[in-house]
Parts: C-alpha cells; structure tokens; sequence
C-alpha cells in the first residue's frame, strides 16, 4: 500500500433535519462521495432514544460516513464542529487505509 | 352524540388501546413507512372529499373571511402560547417559543377525528376547511422563529438564514400541505361523479384505517408521555390543556364574527385548538436545534392529542352548536 491508500474517515452521526447542511458542507470542501444509514437507537444525554417513535421522524438520527484525503476533510471538520455548537451529534475521525484509492 | 359517546367511539378508543399499550411498555409497535402511508392515505380522503364538497358550493367573501381569520389565528396564537409558557412556567426562552409554534399550528389527525365525529352527529360541515387546515399548518412556525432570535446571538440568527432553503422547503412543502392542497383541487376538478369511483377505497375504509392510524397515535403518545413526563412540570402540563381551550375559544369569537354555521364553527376551534406534532417538530428541529424536542412533543402529542380527542371535540361541537346553532 501507498500513501495514497491513507484517507480520512469521518462518522457523524446527527438529527435527520440536519443532515442536508452537513452534506452540503462536505460537497463544499470537495467531498466527492459518502454514504448515510439509519440509526437504530442509543442513549445519551440520560435519555434513551429509538428510530420510529416519533411521528414526524425530526428527531431520528442518521450516520453520514465519508472518506477522503485529509486536506479536504481537515477544512470541513471547522464549520461541521461549528454546526455542531447548536446541535445533538457524535462526530470522530479516523485514519483508514483504501483499497481503490482512485474512487476518494 | 353526547361525550360519552364519543369517549366510546372505536377511534378513542383504539387510540386509549395504544397509549395504554405504550404506557405498560408493551412492545408492539406500527412499522413507521406504515403509519406513514397511513396519514397519506387519511390527508387524501379529506382532501378529496372537501374538494368535492368545494365543486358544489362558490366560493364567497365568508370564506376568504375564514381564510383569513384562519392566517391570523395561526400567525397570533404563538404570541398567546409564548406569554403563558413564559409567565407560568419555567421553560426557557427557546423552549417555550419552540412551543409556542405547536400550539398556532395544526394537528391534522384531530382535525380528521373532528370531521367524523360531526359526520356522525350528523352536523354538515363545508369542505374548504381542509383548505383552512393546510393555511394554519405555517405561519405559526414564522412568528416562533421570531420570538426564539428576538435578542438572540447574530451567528444563531445566521444559521437559521443559511438553512432557509431548506425550512422553506420544509415548511411550505410537507407532505400535510401538499397531499391536502393537492387531494383538494383533485377532488374539485373530479367532482362528485369522480369521487364516486373512488369511494370504494376512501369511503368505507375510512373509519378502519382511522382506527388503524388512532393506535399508532396512542403508542406515540403514550412513548412520549413516557420519554417526556419527568422534564415537564405540572405548569407546562396544564398548558396542553388550557391553551387548546383558549385557541377553541378566541376562534369562536372569529366564527361569531364572520357568521359561520355550527359545523363549520366547530372545525375552526378544533383546528385553532390542536397543536401540531408533524410538521412543526421538523422546522423546529432544523432552525432551532437547540430547544428541547422532549418538551413540545410530550405536550403536543402527550398530553394536547388526547385531551382533544377524548374530551375537546365534543365540547367544541356542543360550543358550536350553542353558539351557532
């Protein structure tokens, strides 16, 4: 493996509402992919949380995974903590080695 | 019908089955794509039928009169929620204009179980009302973003510019306003002769699937009550009751005003009445991230959804009928 197998990996796990900006973010510092799942359930804050028991589904949280080069992710992690200031989320980043370095 | 009566109506009832379900921690659950198809299938039927109902009658200055009242009931009622979440209780300026917004929007299933409850009192009711519903759905949400960035930090006020694509689209596009508005012209342009093709699919299974949609709503209730009970004091509980009767009661006012019948009069207070937990929650949750979803839910659905259902359609028929009748 080169160094160009080595990326950033960036988890962020967020409201659904709040997903759209978080992408646009990314798609701003030159992301040029990433893939979202639904989060099923978890805990935090003292209050225990599971998808679909809100009806208008604003407070169910997504996980948005993106991998890329590092001087793309280093610049956009500065506004998406900033977002985070007024928001519920989970953000860590990760060093991760690819095997098809041509697709980040 | 009386209040027994509706008390013991299968949709109560099945609503009462649900929330008890989720009280006991029952662990039966309606697949959230279901119930979701579900409320389409419901906003369409009403939609439909008000837009027939719309074909038959012009269109004349009591209405836009409705219409208008209707804007200003939406736009004025979180002002009125705002002051008395703040003087009463101990919510935070964010919190209770998140609230606040709730409470001058609408709650489209209690306005659903408001029509079938008038059909089977056999009070008639006039079908642009679902048109009211679907303009009381907004501006509530414009004047709660209002109150919770009067004085706030500039950056905060930015974000919420930054996101106005997307709460716009949110806000003016749901799914409640463009399946109502949408089922409406297409029941109007359909006509009686249109819908009667259709009737096999939205009129005799309609009371099932309300039914159906009412048990789901009973289990979120009942997990919200749950979830939310112990962040709420006893001030803000009494809020989900008493603010549904002022609403009912400033919108009876207009309806005198304007000269509505019965019926009609009814479905204005139950609308100015319920407080929304579909579209509100998500325009709150994108412009005002940092409020308390806990809080405006459990009072919306918790404890506002059931009052209404169980005791405030009936009241606010009987009022109607007394004031109007």
């Amino acid at each position: 493996m080169t160094d160009d197998n080595k990326k950033l990996r960036l988890e962020l796990i967020i409201e659904s509402p709040a997903l759209r900006r978080a992408e646009d973010l990314l798609r701003d510092a030159g992301a040029t992919g990433w893939t979202v799942v639904p989060a099923m359930s978890g805990f935090g804050g003292q209050t225990r949380w599971s998808r679909g028991t809100d009806i208008s589904e604003a407070t169910d949280m997504v996980v948005l995974i993106c991998i890329a080069d590092e001087d793309v992710l280093e610049p956009a992690l500065k506004t998406i903590l900033s977002m985070l200031d007024r928001r519920i989320g989970v953000v860590n980043v990760s060093d991760v080695r690819v095997l098809r370095p041509g697709l980040f | 019908m009386n209040a027994l009566d509706t008390l013991l109506s299968p949709v109560v009832l099945f609503f009462a089955l649900g929330l008890c379900a989720a009280l006991l921690r029952s662990p039966m659950s309606v697949p959230q794509s279901f119930a979701k198809g579900l409320a389409i299938y419901l906003m369409m039927a009403i939609g439909l039928k008000g837009g027939v109902e719309m074909s038959k009658t012009a269109i004349d200055g009591q209405v836009f009169a409705v219409f208008g009242a209707a804007t200003i009931l939406s736009f004025g009622m979180p002002l009125i929620a705002y002051a008395a979440l703040r003087f009463t209780s101990g919510l935070s300026k964010t919190d209770a204009a998140a609230t606040a917004g709730h409470y001058g929007s609408i709650s489209i299933v209690t306005f659903v179980a408001a029509i079938e409850a008038l059909r089977i009192a056999g009070v008639p009711s006039s079908g642009y009302l679902v048109a009211v519903a679907a303009i009381m759905e907004t501006p509530a949400i414009i004047t709660a973003l209002w109150l919770a960035m009067r004085g706030s930090k500039k950056s905060d006020a930015d974000e919420v510019a930054r996101d106005k694509g997307e709460l716009a689209r949110e806000v003016l596009l749901n799914a409640s306003i463009v399946v109502l508005l949408g089922a409406l012209v297409i029941g109007a342009v359909a006509g009686a002769e249109g819908y009667e093709r259709l009737s096999p699919f939205f009129t005799a299974p309609f009371q099932g699937i309300l039914c159906l949609f009412m048990l789901d709503m009973g289990l979120n209730a009942g997990r919200g009550l749950r979830r939310g009970w112990r962040k709420l004091g006893v001030a803000p509980i009494l809020f989900g009751i008493y603010m549904p009767l002022i609403g009912a009661s400033i919108a009876a006012v207009c309806c005198i005003l304007i000269g509505l019948q019965p019926g009609d009069m009814a479905l204005l207070m139950v609308l100015s009445a319920s407080a929304s937990y579909i579209a509100v929650p998500a325009a709150m949750r994108l412009a005002l991230p940092e409020s308390d979803p806990s809080v405006y839910l459990t009072l919306s659905l918790g404890v506002t959804f059931p009052f209404n259902i169980a005791l405030g359609i009936p009241l606010y028929i009987a009022a109607a009928s007394m004031l109007a009748g």
